[in-house]
């Protein structure tokens, strides 16, 4: 993963150093319409409020409570948890908008042992007062490497820039390491 | 008595105690004299040595004397999304960074830099942002920074492409835009100019000229490994290099002295049992200096990955002449961020989280405070509230 990531690191900064901000642009836009899932990251938000009843998938392959900081797919987020707005871990709340650029962390299932690629994709523009905040850091790594860092508000490409709360969305399953033994 | 009778007589009793003088207290023959209207407080041209500004990233950015016994907050300045705050030397105002949008959370988005003046608090100036680019991310340093002997201000943007706005703070008005592509944040070097940490692992040195457009650049060899020991992002200036820890517990000091900045020889801060008994630097404002020749860095015992911001117990103090650790400060409470007053006798203050007895809030169990600590002995001095405090914070010494 790490040969992986400095490898698109130089080639993107190669490409970015030799190339005017207007085809940039339009590269960069063709990726993004390409992928819902070019993950980057989100912001460090408050703290605040409780008492939210549980939220289960009802799928014993997906378990914990989904408005849970313990939620076994927010081991790499970092802001208000969408499932206690309305939302859920995987969808917006009424009223928001959904970032197609998030950042990325990858999270142990406890129920199957494998690791999986999330997408913690901000959702923007909706009422922010810190309820639920949750604070997880695995794999997170300074905003140098901006996609696995999640103290950036990843707002982009939304109407508004102002962050509500943040989701978590499976993208895959990481290849390089196998299913590990429950427990 | 009847309604109607009620009704005529409750005015009449009410207007009666009101224009009968209540008989004055033997203890008070006088009363207290009239206050004078329209009174609004200032604060001193030079503010003392023992205040410092707290940045609650986002919520506001708070002037508070933690030199002294009742912890008094002096003023405040708004703040609204990821407002970073830059402070000169001997100069009547200070700055900020902020953005908002005209409907609170939507609306038309303004980036702008706020000039302040120091005595009154009072926004004397303002200089609006183009593009709406300003990084909007948990306020920390080399978000805005000096160049040119504080003569422009730098502001780093993050879209996510990465950018620098170069602002001239004498003339308040922008100068321009530099492109960063794959790097972030500002660290000033050289007397114009200023490296940013990039994605490959380099140092990025930008001299600019007196118009604040580059004239030179120039990278540095890669020695930050992002994935397995990266540099936190906070460092602490000594004499001109730059001290930044690593995750694993390493020391990386950079010359900041020329105009390309220059990597020197990194060194441990730990001993190979302090390193297998697992003991990390970890916080927000991790490390803190006092600008002389002490280094502050605070540290975990058990660390392991996904602990690297968790509260630390501990403040490990280093000569980095001698490249040895001298003190280590036990702190009563977990401290995410740290830094020295300035003066003759500089105080070291934490911010720390304190337990919160009973809150059945499960995301609400602590709350923060501020502890101030003898940095000689270790000796906590006195705690301040900090209310309204959520996530993190970044804590300024003024000058």
């Amino acid at each position: 993963m790490a040969k992986i990531d400095q490898l698109t690191e130089s080639l993107l900064r190669g490409f970015a150093s030799r190339t005017s901000r207007r085809s940039l642009f339009s590269v960069f836009g063709g990726m993004l319409a390409g992928a819902a899932a070019l993950p980057l990251l989100p912001v460090a938000r408050a703290a605040t409020d409780g008492s939210q009843p549980p939220v289960y998938s009802g799928d014993p392959q997906d378990p914990g409570n989904q408005a849970s900081c313990d939620y076994w797919r927010y081991c790499a987020i970092d802001g208000s948890l969408c499932a206690c707005y309305g939302g859920s871990a995987l969808a917006c709340p009424p009223g928001t908008e959904m970032s197609p650029i998030t950042w990325i962390g990858t999270c142990r299932n406890p129920a199957d042992g494998r690791n999986y690629i999330m997408s913690y994709n901000d959702c923007c523009g909706g009422v922010l007062w810190g309820r639920c905040n949750c604070q997880r850091n695995d794999g997170d790594r300074p905003v140098v490497r901006p996609q696995r860092n999640n103290e950036i508000t990843w707002c982009f490409g939304t109407k508004s820039q102002s962050y509500t709360c943040t989701v978590s969305i499976i993208l895959g399953v990481e290849q390089d390491h196998p299913p590990q033994p429950r427990g | 008595m009847s309604i109607t009778g009620f009704r005529i007589a409750l005015p009449v009793i009410l207007g009666a105690l009101m224009c009968t003088p209540l008989a004055a207290s033997p203890r008070f023959p006088n009363p207290l004299p009239a206050g004078q209207l329209m009174k609004v407080k200032v604060l001193p041209a030079r503010y003392p040595d023992g205040w410092v500004f707290l940045d609650y990233a986002s919520e506001r950015i708070e002037i508070r004397d933690v030199g002294g016994d009742d912890g008094a907050v002096e003023g405040q300045v708004q703040a609204r999304d990821s407002t970073t705050l830059l402070v000169p030397h001997g100069r009547a105002e200070f700055y900020t960074a902020d953005t908002v949008w005209s409907r609170y959370t939507r609306g038309t988005r303004t980036d702008y830099i706020t000039v302040y003046d120091k005595r009154t608090l009072d926004p004397i100036g303002e200089i609006v942002l183009p593009g709406a680019k300003r990084a909007l991310i948990t306020a920390m340093q080399g978000m805005f920074e000096f160049t040119d002997r504080q003569r422009l201000g730098l502001v780093f943007n993050f879209t996510p492409a990465s950018s620098v706005t170069v602002v001239d703070l004498i003339a308040r008005k922008v100068l321009g835009t530099i492109d960063i592509p794959g790097c972030s944040l500002i660290y000033p070097s050289g007397d114009l100019g200023f490296s940013t940490l990039c994605s490959s692992g380099t140092i990025l040195s930008l001299k600019l000229d007196a118009q604040g457009r580059v004239a030179a650049r120039r990278e540095s060899a890669r020695f930050n490994h992002l994935g397995r020991d990266p540099l936190f992002t906070s460092s602490a200036l000594i004499g001109g290099v730059r001290y930044f820890a690593t995750m694993q517990g390493n020391a990386q000091p950079i010359d900041m002295h020329g105009e390309f900045a220059k990597v020197l020889p990194a060194w441990s801060l730990l001993s190979p049992s302090e390193r297998a008994a697992g003991w990390r630097p970890s916080g927000w404002q991790v490390v803190a200096s006092d600008g002389k020749k002490d280094l502050y860095v605070l540290m975990q015992a058990q660390a392991h990955e996904g602990t690297q911001k968790d509260p630390a117990q501990e403040v490990w103090v280093y000569d980095v002449a001698a490249k040895a650790r001298i003190r280590r400060l036990h702190l009563v409470r977990p401290g995410g961020s740290i830094a020295l007053t300035h003066g003759s006798k500089p105080l070291l203050v934490v911010q720390s989280y304190a337990p919160r007895p009973g809150a059945d809030d499960p995301y609400n169990q602590t709350e923060g405070r501020i502890d101030v600590y003898d940095p000689a002995s270790g000796t906590l001095i006195r705690s301040l509230n900090t209310p309204g405090f959520r996530t993190r914070m970044s804590i300024q010494a003024v000058h």
